[in-house]
């Protein structure tokens, strides 16, 4: 039987206090490539500890702050609390 | 040492360091990770701040010494996370690292200086540096915040794995200092054990560009693969290799390479920092120890309350409060300090020479004029205090992530919203404050509406006018603060307007991505802070102070010449004779559909020094002594003013439109000079001057038309 398909969601409507895993980037080449540079890439695990329209995160023990356009441009796979 | 197979010896521009001459460092890291506080710790007061030429990036040149006393000199470059520039700061990094600015020295050896606490990320810099093939010394700063944080780094494990000096520090404490400065006293240093393969699917690609960059565009062998590198995650040829235009065929193999990726959906940009960063996690598999269980941190807990949806809002509420009756209520003491010490040296002077034109420009222009922006220095030092406070301390960065919301509504960024907020004291510290915004556009934008918003120089404008408006025995004080407080308003609504109108037309682009790191906290340091404020005070005296003495004198002249026949003729006569009189009259038909006449027109042209000159101005104008102590006499004068028809010249509807026009006009030399400095062109503070003072005059023509057909 075919595992079902991640179901991925941006970065800014993942929970607060919960964490995800990056699936896809989809923003501008610019954008994508400084995402990445800054560690966020896909495969980082992420933490959100706050917000909606902007964003508050955790990646890797650094504190990033989003606009919602960014955190619209990150998809991410919710990961469980045992997971983490 | 031997050198890896792709590293050969760079072309040096400079002669090699040896026992003659010491070698130039260079300073880099990411943003955040204290290079400053290291930079300062290092070379002290030895320091030299300017601009690279073209660019408002700083510039900073110190000195340090060797253990054996000799001096060092240390280039600090800006921040970066990436040789991949993404802007102006970045790309002076890279463009000096790669030796091509023409008026900075190609650094021979470089500091990196990386946050222990957040080691992966920055090593992502240090590895496309070590690309370079020069001499790196690593400076394993924030050690304390790593330990806080429970993190264990082994600088000697990284020092063994990467095979160059890797000192640990805490430049905040200054620990570690002595240890570096011995490592930059070496004579020799070893380049990096840099074992990095190029990932497959790209490595053919770079070859080829790496060996047309070394045969057709002169490039030495190590700045070809780095370029070859940069070239391939940006293809903006001009971004990465400069104004040069690079050669057809290296232009050919780069659209040759990118259509063979596209066709195959290689996402090459992805795969180059996956590869990057590949390698870093497995340096720092033996370097770093994690707590298995990690609480939050002290940053964490700070941040619940500060980034919380109310009560961040309420703290921010408090700080910007504090800040504005700061720059209002403390500086005030000291700027009645400077005008009163100004006005005794004038006096002085005028009784210790004797009359005569040298007597007039020393007291008049020279002394006038530049003790009139002297005594902004205390609002400049209290706002950067504020600014060097938040920043230091990490809140700028979290008063940013509040404020991008609402401003982002007009297109403008979250870090724009603490120099407009010291706009309302003055135009110039609030200009020079926006250095702190990344964005290039953004930071322009925020530069061209700034002066819109009611500074403290318009104050004694609209007292003037509201006076002459409402006598103060028939009308209530409340109706007085509510029309100073619609100028404000006024004032705030063009900003927002005007910062709308550009993102729309001058810089139209797509709402852009933000992606900001959030500092941890620290206690602020205070020497740093000072010095940051001297540094900004100083900056402005020496660079604006310079174009404004040539404005106050040019306005001297103007309304001192031609000379009145009669020697003995009163101020009053003599302005009226002089240019700038004549000007008034030549100004007259342009401001008449306003309700001004070429006495009020030569009140504009004298307040372009600065708009509280307009007051004085009406004083020589209507022969009132004194009329900045004590406006009762003026507007007794201006009430009692008239057409030559016999019309009364200041109606309530000119008070108004009056008011109205210094809302919107550029009447301030300082802030066209204090631009011209930030943008480093003309063009901008005369677009600024031409679109402020249009407006200003359009709205006025419209208010002052539809009073009058109203009546009024």
């Amino acid at each position: 039987m075919p595992a079902s398909p991640i179901p991925l969601s941006p970065l800014c409507q993942l929970p607060a206090g919960s964490t995800g895993r990056v699936c896809e980037l989809t923003g501008d080449d610019s954008f994508c490539q400084r995402v990445r540079e800054m560690g966020f890439g896909e495969a980082a695990l992420v933490t959100k500890i706050s917000g909606s329209s902007t964003s508050l995160c955790l990646v890797n023990g650094t504190r990033i702050a989003l606009n919602h356009r960014a955190a619209m441009s990150i998809l991410v796979e919710q990961l469980p609390a045992s997971a983490r | 040492m031997k050198l890896p197979a792709h590293i050969a010896l760079p072309g040096r521009r400079r002669p090699a360091p040896g026992p003659d001459r010491t070698p130039v460092y260079a300073m880099v890291g990411n943003p955040n990770c204290g290079k400053t506080t290291l930079f300062n710790a290092l070379t002290g007061l030895r320091q030299k701040v300017g601009n690279y030429p073209g660019v408002t990036v700083e510039k900073k040149i110190g000195v340090t010494y060797s253990q054996h006393g000799r001096p060092i000199q240390v280039i600090d470059l800006p921040g970066a996370y990436s040789l991949a520039a993404r802007s102006p700061d970045e790309a002076v990094l890279r463009d000096v690292l790669l030796g091509r600015r023409a008026d900075t020295p190609q650094p021979d050896r470089i500091i990196c200086v990386v946050d222990a606490a957040n080691l992966e990320r920055n090593l992502y810099l240090v590895h496309q540096i070590l690309d370079l093939g020069r001499p790196v010394i690593i400076a394993l700063n924030m050690m304390d915040m790593a330990a806080a944080a429970g993190m264990k780094v082994d600088a000697a494990e990284l020092e063994g794995a990467l095979g160059v000096p890797v000192i640990a520090c805490e430049a905040v404490h200054g620990r570690g200092l002595v240890e570096l400065k011995l490592a930059l006293s070496r004579l020799e240093l070893p380049l990096a054990r840099h074992r990095w393969d190029v990932p497959v699917p790209i490595a053919p690609a770079v070859a080829e560009i790496q060996a047309s960059l070394a045969d057709n565009d002169a490039r030495t062998p190590l700045i070809a693969r780095a370029e070859a590198l940069l070239l391939l995650t940006d293809f903006d040829t001009v971004r990465v290799a400069g104004s040069k235009p690079l050669s057809p065929r290296t232009h050919e193999l780069l659209d040759q390479w990118r259509q063979r990726w596209v066709q195959e959906g290689t996402d090459w940009s992805a795969v180059l920092i996956r590869s990057r960063y590949d390698a870093i996690n497995l340096l720092c598999k033996d370097v770093i120890r994690r707590p298995r269980e990690a609480g939050p941190s002290r940053s964490d807990r700070i941040d619940a309350v500060l980034c919380h949806s109310l009560w961040g809002w309420a703290f921010f509420a408090v700080i910007m409060g504090a800040l504005f009756y700061s720059i209002f209520s403390l500086a005030e003491s000291p700027m009645n300090f400077i005008d009163e010490h100004v006005a005794a040296f004038g006096a002085w002077v005028k009784g210790a020479m004797a009359p005569g034109d040298l007597r007039d420009l020393l007291t008049d222009g020279v002394i006038s004029g530049v003790g009139g922006i002297v005594i902004f220095l205390p609002q400049i030092l209290i706002l950067f205090f504020f600014v060097g406070l938040l920043e230091s301390t990490g809140y700028m960065a979290r008063a940013a992530f509040i404020m991008d919301r609402p401003m982002s509504k007009v297109g403008l960024n979250g870090r724009s919203f603490i120099p407009l907020l010291g706009a309302y004291a003055c135009a110039i510290p609030a200009i020079m404050a926006t250095r702190t915004i990344e964005n290039a556009r953004d930071r322009l934008v925020t530069i061209l509406v700034a002066p819109l918003m009611s500074c403290s120089a318009r104050l004694p404008v609209y007292l003037l006018m509201i006076a002459t408006l409402l006598p103060g025995d028939v009308v209530p004080a409340t109706t007085k603060a509510g029309i100073m407080l619609a100028m404000y308003a006024l004032g705030t609504g063009g900003v927002f307007f005007f910062a709308w109108l550009f993102q729309r037309t001058l810089f139209p682009a797509a709402p852009q991505h933000m992606i900001m790191e959030l500092p941890p906290y620290q206690p602020p340091r205070l020497g740093e802070i000072l010095r940051h404020m001297i540094e900004r005070g100083w900056m402005f005296l020496k660079n604006a102070g310079t174009i404004i003495l040539g404005i106050s004198i040019v306005l001297w002249f103007l309304t001192t010449y031609p000379k009145h026949p009669d020697p003995h003729a009163t101020p009053t006569a003599q302005i009226a004779q002089s240019f700038a009189g004549q000007a008034g009259h030549l100004l007259e038909p342009v401001i008449k559909p306003l309700g001004f006449d070429w006495r009020i027109g030569i009140g504009l042209i004298t307040s372009f020094a600065a708009r509280e000159v307009f007051v004085s101005s009406m004083g020589v104008i209507f022969g009132v002594e004194g009329a900045d102590d004590d406006t009762t006499p003026l507007r007794d004068a201006l009430r009692g003013a008239h057409w030559p028809d016999g019309a009364a010249l200041f109606t309530p509807l000119v008070c108004l439109t009056l008011m109205v026009f210094y809302v919107f006009a550029m009447q301030c030399m300082s802030t066209v000079a204090v631009v011209k400095r930030e943008t480093n062109s003309w063009r901008w503070p005369l677009f600024q001057l031409a679109y402020m003072t249009g407006t200003a005059w359009l709205v006025c023509l419209i208010l002052y038309q539809a009073g009058r057909a109203l009546g009024y």
